[in-house]
């Protein structure tokens, strides 16, 4: 078989004690396997088990079927090279210095080069774009070029496998591409088998093959992830409060938790913009009607708003309509988002239309010229409005002056009492 | 290519250009002093001639070259070893000064020199001192390394190797108390650090000592160098930490031992030198640095001894005084030019 790592029921820890119990992992050759999972899961504790820098618990990790704790030193090195999260003092060695390092095992006592092992460093520097970076010192490098570097000298190594800790921690998002991208080259171009914990869910979700889910010591789960990431996956096993994870999008919400006191409608991605303008400045709101298809929808929910949807591709249905109905009647406020207008939303504009007529204070967000064209006769008496923000600082200022008034109510009602008692 | 040739003809020319100071700063130092000696006449005795004084040619070879000989060893020590502990410990401060390695050389030699009588030793032998001041060494080194173990704050760790240098200190003051004054003057002498009145028979000693662990230190460059990566990625190289870690702290503490115990402690050198020639050489390979250090320590020590003799003659001043008067401005300088982390 092509099995490069296999380990199998391995708990992993310090000493007795276990961090994760019942690891199974099995690593085929250019094969890129993920570990996710909430800080403290134990994912570094795994990583580091399998690179033979720390003794299992229980069971063995095997490499092309030896065990790695029967491996000499320097012979388990020219298999398997590591990228950690290790502060590294290197300062003044250069990028090719620190490169050439990965020949450590290779090299004779003085660690001196030879024409062939110069031209594995170049090939691996070419490998990764980093040729450019060749002579300058570690200091003067960027977090991710820093980060790169080390994954040449991991390459250097010439390993069938490779176990990093984080690498995309503390890159921006540039750089935590080009590593994934990187690290998926060495998988597919040289048949290097990748073993990598990750903290970025998307980059995992859509970069690696395999995912391993850590929680509560155990893997929660193990697959492609198309198996294993279902929705809420990403919610519980991060433990996530205060904002919403949806991993059809792959997008994360904070959630909001005010009573809804503005109704928007939406559809095709016309209230998403709008939807997390308003739960921003502290509103709550009633979205609808939504067809479930619509990616308004899902950011919706993921919002926390309360959201009145449609089957996908139905025309809005009379119990939905009502519904709406009733929630606008409850507002003050009500907000077209502008949305295209066809068949199965027709409804939606005579939602507006209602509101208007019950005597709401209606925004719209579509061009002047075509609100004639929208609302018919009713289009004067709405806010014709060109941004969100504009529509925000309207309803913050009438609120204040309603505060205001309530206040000053209150004032005279109690001068009013001091004058009874008087 | 060509910035990589540059650079490495920049350290070869650094080398030489050290290497031709020391012979110059040698020569200086044998020749001035309470009697001065012409250049011309200190390189005839040197060569073997006869140039019609023997006064000058005792001075010469029986005072004054010893002495040079010693600090050129000496230095070459104690900067290897602050450069070891430096990899070792991945902090950029330390050195056996700082970690009271050398304040646990003095305790015993302290106990040998001050106690020796008591103990029943009448005569205070070369290879007795340095045993002495290894075992104080050792024991300090042991202690801080063990603490390393627990705590993995480098501050913690500092100050724990600081506070096992007072305690050293306090006991060695202790001693004191109850020593005889005639050797206790001559152990107050040494403590403050000289290398005044150095003998060939301890020179012997120096060089059989120090050498061979000096040129271990460089063949342990390579491994030096995955050090650097930190221990877990020098394992993942193939590098068998547990065994070379004992290596370094063995090698360390003999370097420290074999020149507190002659010398006496001396700070500085250990620390500042190590800094000055990554700066210079614009390196952390050891392959370059650990010949830059050998050299540079020689010299520094060289040039503070000439200048503890000569800046206000016929005073000698204490040795440690010059080094970290000398030292630490050079190191800040370097420090603000550079302005980057070592």
């Amino acid at each position: 078989m092509n099995n490069v790592i296999v380990a199998e029921n391995l708990d992993v820890g310090y000493e007795k004690k276990v961090v994760v119990e019942q690891v199974d992992v099995c690593g085929i050759k250019g094969q890129l396997i993920c570990l996710l999972g909430p800080n403290g899961a134990g994912k570094t504790t795994i990583l580091r088990t399998l690179a033979g820098l720390l003794a299992p618990v229980k069971g063995a990790v095997q490499i092309n079927g030896d065990d790695i704790r029967d491996m000499k030193k320097a012979d388990l090195a020219k298999k398997l090279a590591v990228v950690l999260t290790e502060q590294v003092s290197l300062g003044l060695l250069t990028v090719y210095e620190i490169a050439s390092m990965g020949r450590y095992p290779h090299t004779n006592f003085m660690g001196k080069l030879t024409q062939e092992d110069k031209e594995i460093v170049d090939k691996s520097l070419r490998a990764v774009n980093a040729v450019h970076l060749q002579d300058r010192y570690y200091s003067e490098l960027s977090d991710g070029e820093k980060q790169k570097i080390m994954i040449v000298r991991a390459l250097v190594q010439q390993p069938e496998l490779i176990v990093l800790d984080e690498p995309t921690s503390h890159l921006d998002i540039k750089h935590k591409i080009e590593v994934i991208r990187i690290l998926h080259k060495l998988c597919m171009e040289k048949g290097i088998t990748v073993i990598v914990s990750l903290h970025d869910i998307d980059l995992a979700i859509k970069g690696c093959q395999t995912i391993l889910l850590i929680q509560n010591g155990k893997i929660a789960a193990q697959g492609t992830p198309e198996e294993i990431i279902k929705e809420g996956t990403i919610q519980k096993l991060y433990d996530i409060e205060g904002a919403q994870y949806n991993e059809l999008l792959g997008s994360l919400e904070f959630t909001n938790s005010q009573n809804p006191e503005i109704f928007v409608t939406g559809g095709n991605g016309t209230g998403i913009g709008v939807y997390r303008a308003i739960s921003r400045a502290g509103y709550g709101m009633y979205c609808g009607v939504l067809h479930e298809n619509d990616i308004d929808f899902h950011v919706g929910k993921a919002l926390n708003c309360n959201v009145i949807w449609e089957e996908a591709f139905n025309r809005i249905n009379d119990i939905n309509y009502k519904m709406a109905q009733k929630q606008i009647e409850s507002v003050d406020y009500v907000i077209d988002t502008g949305f295209p207008v066809g068949n199965i939303n027709r409804l939606n504009v005579e939602l507006i239309l209602n509101s208007v007529k019950i005597g709401k204070t209606v925004f719209a967000l579509c061009d002047k010229d075509s609100m004639k064209n929208r609302y018919g006769e009713l289009a004067p008496k709405i806010h014709c409005c060109s941004n969100i923000q504009e529509i925000i600082n309207y309803i913050s200022k009438n609120k204040y002056l309603k505060g205001m008034k309530t206040c000053n109510d209150g004032i005279s009602i109690i001068n009013r009492g001091q004058s009874a008692s008087i | 290519m060509d910035q990589k040739k540059q650079r490495r003809n920049r350290q070869i020319f650094l080398i030489v250009l050290l290497l031709a100071l020391i012979i110059i700063v040698s020569l200086i130092s044998i020749s001035v002093g309470s009697v001065n000696i012409s250049l011309k006449n200190v390189v005839g005795i040197l060569m073997g001639w006869d140039i019609g004084n023997n006064t000058f040619k005792s001075i010469v070879m029986d005072i004054r070259l010893p002495r040079v000989l010693a600090t050129v060893i000496g230095g070459a020590c104690l900067a290897v070893s602050g450069l070891l502990l430096q990899i070792f410990f991945r902090n950029p401060i330390v050195e056996p000064y700082v970690l009271g390695i050398s304040s646990g050389a003095s305790l015993f030699v302290g106990l040998v020199v001050l106690g020796g009588y008591t103990f029943g030793v009448k005569h205070v032998t070369p290879m007795f001192l340095f045993g002495g001041a290894f075992i104080g060494a050792m024991i300090v080194m042991l202690a801080v390394v063990f603490a390393a173990k627990k705590v993995k704050n480098i501050t913690t760790l500092l100050i724990i190797g600081m506070m096992a240098g007072f305690i050293c200190s306090a006991l060695t003051s202790m001693l004191t108390a109850f020593a005889d004054k005639e050797s206790l003057h001559g152990f107050i002498m040494w403590t403050m650090g000289s290398f005044s009145g150095f003998s060939w028979l301890q020179d012997k000693y120096l060089y059989i000592l120090g050498v061979p662990f000096i040129l271990l230190s460089f063949l342990l460059s390579k491994p030096l160098n995955a050090m650097l990566f930190g221990e877990n990625y020098a394992l993942s190289m193939g590098l068998s930490i547990k065994t070379f870690r004992m290596i370094i702290i063995l090698i360390a503490s003999v370097l420290t031992a074999t020149i507190t115990a002659f010398a006496g402690p001396i700070a500085f050198v250990g620390l500042a030198v190590p800094h000055m020639v990554r700066i210079t050489f614009g390196t952390s390979d050891n392959r370059i640095l650990i010949p830059g250090v050998i050299i540079s320590g020689a010299l520094m020590t060289g040039v503070c001894d000439l200048g503890a003799r000569m800046l206000l003659a016929p005073t000698e001043l204490p040795l440690g005084a010059i080094t970290s008067l000398f030292g630490a401005p050079i190191v800040i300088y370097l420090l603000l030019r550079k302005g980057d982390d070592l």
